[in-house]
């Protein structure tokens, strides 16, 4: 194992239910990912993408099998330990923005620092430069309302990179957006990656994907092909 | 996060909403109002009728005829075995005791030229001045020479007097009792109600008067009274005079079973209506202690509304980094504020209704620290208490399930 991997995944199992009922969302999933990699998650429907996800992000515990962030064994923490985890290691993104709508853009950027305990001076420094980075220098003291559908995505970047994470997390980051705004999305991705930061997207839109360097094809809970490249993708969609 | 970012984050959450968040603290605002009120008020009753028993005359203690059981039974039964006689024996062998004053009363038609009322007739010796701490605003009172003659002399009380003279001066003036002439001699001082009843509707005249032109002799035992008022020397000599003047009569009425008479002291009294009134107030005290957990209720119904309302909120901040434990201050953080903001709110709203009554009446009403401190802290505990099921169920939720809730 290489200092730099990030995500290291051995043996994953996820089992709801049992016995008649029992389903196997994940089953025996193995994975690594590199630091500085930008990679997407793609699969049908049910096919164990959302929950891979979820392991990955600390949402969720896996029923069997050890995962190491950053090589540090979190498939056995407690809660605290795991909200810990995702304050101070993971940066995540969602579909729905998930913004609090009483909040300014920058005071939704410090929320993470607030359970972080940084001190209130540093908070809104490392918060108005992360709505820097995302372009929104200019909209501080907005409320999401007041916000488009693009700037709120990337008010919720902001949040996601704010606490300085070892890997972002993005779950169908353009799938509230239009094209032209995705592309501004993607964009922000491509630009955080080259400046070093680890991203791992779950997609289920073939563009999207293809603007990444590695994907991860999952099919029935398990890896079909973890690392596809993105030029392949047409091939594979085609056999699926 | 410690504890005073919660707050912040409970009270920027709280102030969104300002209309739900006020009328969610209304159960509590009027809960906690109505306990600082009707304790207030209470204390005020109880104050004012120690007050009234004080203006009777200091270290006053009251022989009465009857057994305690007797004086329960109809009033006509009560015996007429305490007599004048009983009073200048316990004014002139008893130690403790500094004055005695008899009286025996009826209500009696009063009538001056084309004037008629009907007033209280107090038949008294000259003590009763100064054990009843009475004074006289005019003219004089009843003295020893009136008893021993049985003069036909009457004091009036303030309102009788200016009932029948009003700016004329009544002293000299002849009014008719039951059809006997009086010549009025004196006017008393105010002195107000006494509990409800009007002391300064009644006249005073001798008690030998009373018995012999107006009333009549009817008992055996001697020249019957209703009641001997008794000033002990001093606070501390109220117990010795209680315990001598009982063994006095005791012995002078033969008695070897129950007593014939009661005695009773002010702190008798007193303690008897502080039973009624302190009852009253711990029950509608109580009463409104129930609209507080009312209150409380309300604050939890709200609370696990808000807990739904709110799912996503609670899963987005668990995703970054909240614990189990962070969500779970927080509302209860906000139930505690929204509980105590009412329980503060209520307080002074209390204490205003306190204060108006104060004003308005003769009730001295007044704000009590300890009901404050009790209707705050039990507000403030009723949001603990109501506010833990919604906050665990805010703490329980599965971030996963609340993102997705979109």
């Amino acid at each position: 194992m290489s200092n730099t991997t990030i995500i290291r995944l051995e043996d994953i199992y996820k089992i709801y239910g049992s016995g008649e009922t029992e389903v196997r969302a994940l089953a025996g999933v193995d994975l690594i990912v590199e630091q500085g990699e930008f990679c997407s998650i793609m699969g049908a429907s049910g096919s164990g993408k959302s929950t891979m996800m979820n392991v990955i992000g600390c949402l969720d515990k896996p029923t069997s099998g050890q995962y190491y962030l950053d090589n540090v064994d979190v498939s056995h923490l407690d809660d605290s330990a795991l909200a810990h985890v995702r304050n101070r290691k993971l940066g995540f993104v969602f579909q729905q923005f998930h913004l609090l709508p009483q909040l300014s853009a920058l005071e939704n950027v410090i929320l993470p620092l607030v359970y972080a305990n940084v001190p209130d001076r540093e908070r809104r420094d490392r918060a108005t430069e992360a709505l820097t980075k995302v372009g929104l220098a200019h909209r501080l003291n907005n409320r999401p309302n007041q916000l488009s559908g693009g700037q709120q995505q990337r008010v919720a970047i902001a949040r996601a990179i704010v606490g300085q994470p070892v890997v972002l997390l993005a779950d169908e980051p353009t799938g509230a957006l239009d094209s032209h705004t995705t592309e501004e999305i993607l964009q922000i991705f491509a630009d955080l990656n080259a400046g070093g930061m680890t991203v791992v997207m779950v997609t289920h839109e073939p563009d999207v994907a293809r603007r990444t360097r590695r994907i991860i094809w999952f099919k029935d809970g398990t890896i079909l092909n973890p690392a596809l490249a993105p030029t392949e993708l047409n091939q594979i969609m085609a056999v699926a | 996060m410690d504890f005073l970012e919660s707050t912040k984050m409970a009270v920027k959450t709280l102030t969104v909403n300002k209309l739900r968040s006020t009328l969610t603290m209304l159960g509590i605002i009027i809960g906690n109002a109505s306990v600082i009120a009707v304790i207030g008020i209470g204390q005020g009753a109880q104050r004012l009728a120690s007050e009234q028993f004080e203006s009777l005359g200091p270290n006053v203690l009251f022989v009465a005829p009857g057994s305690s059981q007797a004086r329960n039974g109809p009033r006509g039964d009560l015996p007429k075995t305490l007599v004048l006689e009983d009073a200048k024996a316990i004014a002139s062998q008893v130690p403790s005791v500094q004055g005695v004053a008899a009286q025996r009363q009826s209500l009696f038609p009063i009538v001056y030229r084309n004037l008629n009322t009907s007033s209280l007739v107090v038949g008294t010796t000259p003590e009763f001045l100064s054990v009843r701490s009475f004074d006289i605003a005019k003219g004089r009172f009843i003295t020893q020479q009136d008893m021993e003659r049985n003069t036909q002399v009457v004091a009036l009380g303030s309102e009788v007097a200016t009932r029948f003279f009003g700016n004329q001066d009544p002293i000299g003036q002849e009014i008719r009792i039951k059809g006997i002439t009086f010549r009025v001699i004196g006017v008393m001082q105010s002195k107000g109600a006494f509990l409800g009843s009007n002391q300064d509707d009644s006249v005073y005249v001798p008690i030998t008067t009373q018995a012999n032109r107006l009333t009549g002799r009817t008992s055996p035992y001697g020249l019957d009274v209703n009641i001997i008022s008794i000033a002990a020397k001093n606070e501390a000599s109220i117990p010795a005079a209680e315990f001598q003047v009982t063994n006095l009569l005791r012995l002078r009425h033969k008695i070897t079973g129950d007593d014939d008479f009661t005695v009773q002291t002010q702190k008798d009294v007193l303690a008897i209506v502080g039973t009624i009134t302190g009852g009253l107030t711990v029950m509608l005290a109580a009463i409104a202690a129930i609209s507080l957990v009312v209150g409380g209720i309300g604050i939890m119904n709200i609370m696990l509304v808000s807990v739904t309302e709110r799912t996503q909120e609670i899963g987005l901040r668990k995703a970054i980094g909240a614990s189990e434990r962070n969500i779970l201050i927080q509302f209860m953080i906000e139930a505690v504020i929204l509980s105590a903001a009412g329980g503060l709110l209520g307080t002074g709203v209390g204490i205003g209704a306190v204060m108006l009554v104060a004003a308005i009446s003769p009730l001295q009403a007044a704000v009590s620290p300890v009901a404050i401190a009790v209707a705050v802290g039990v507000s403030g505990g009723i949001g603990l208490f109501f506010g833990v099921v919604p906050a665990r169920q805010a703490a329980k939720l599965d971030p996963i399930v609340a993102l997705r809730s979109a």
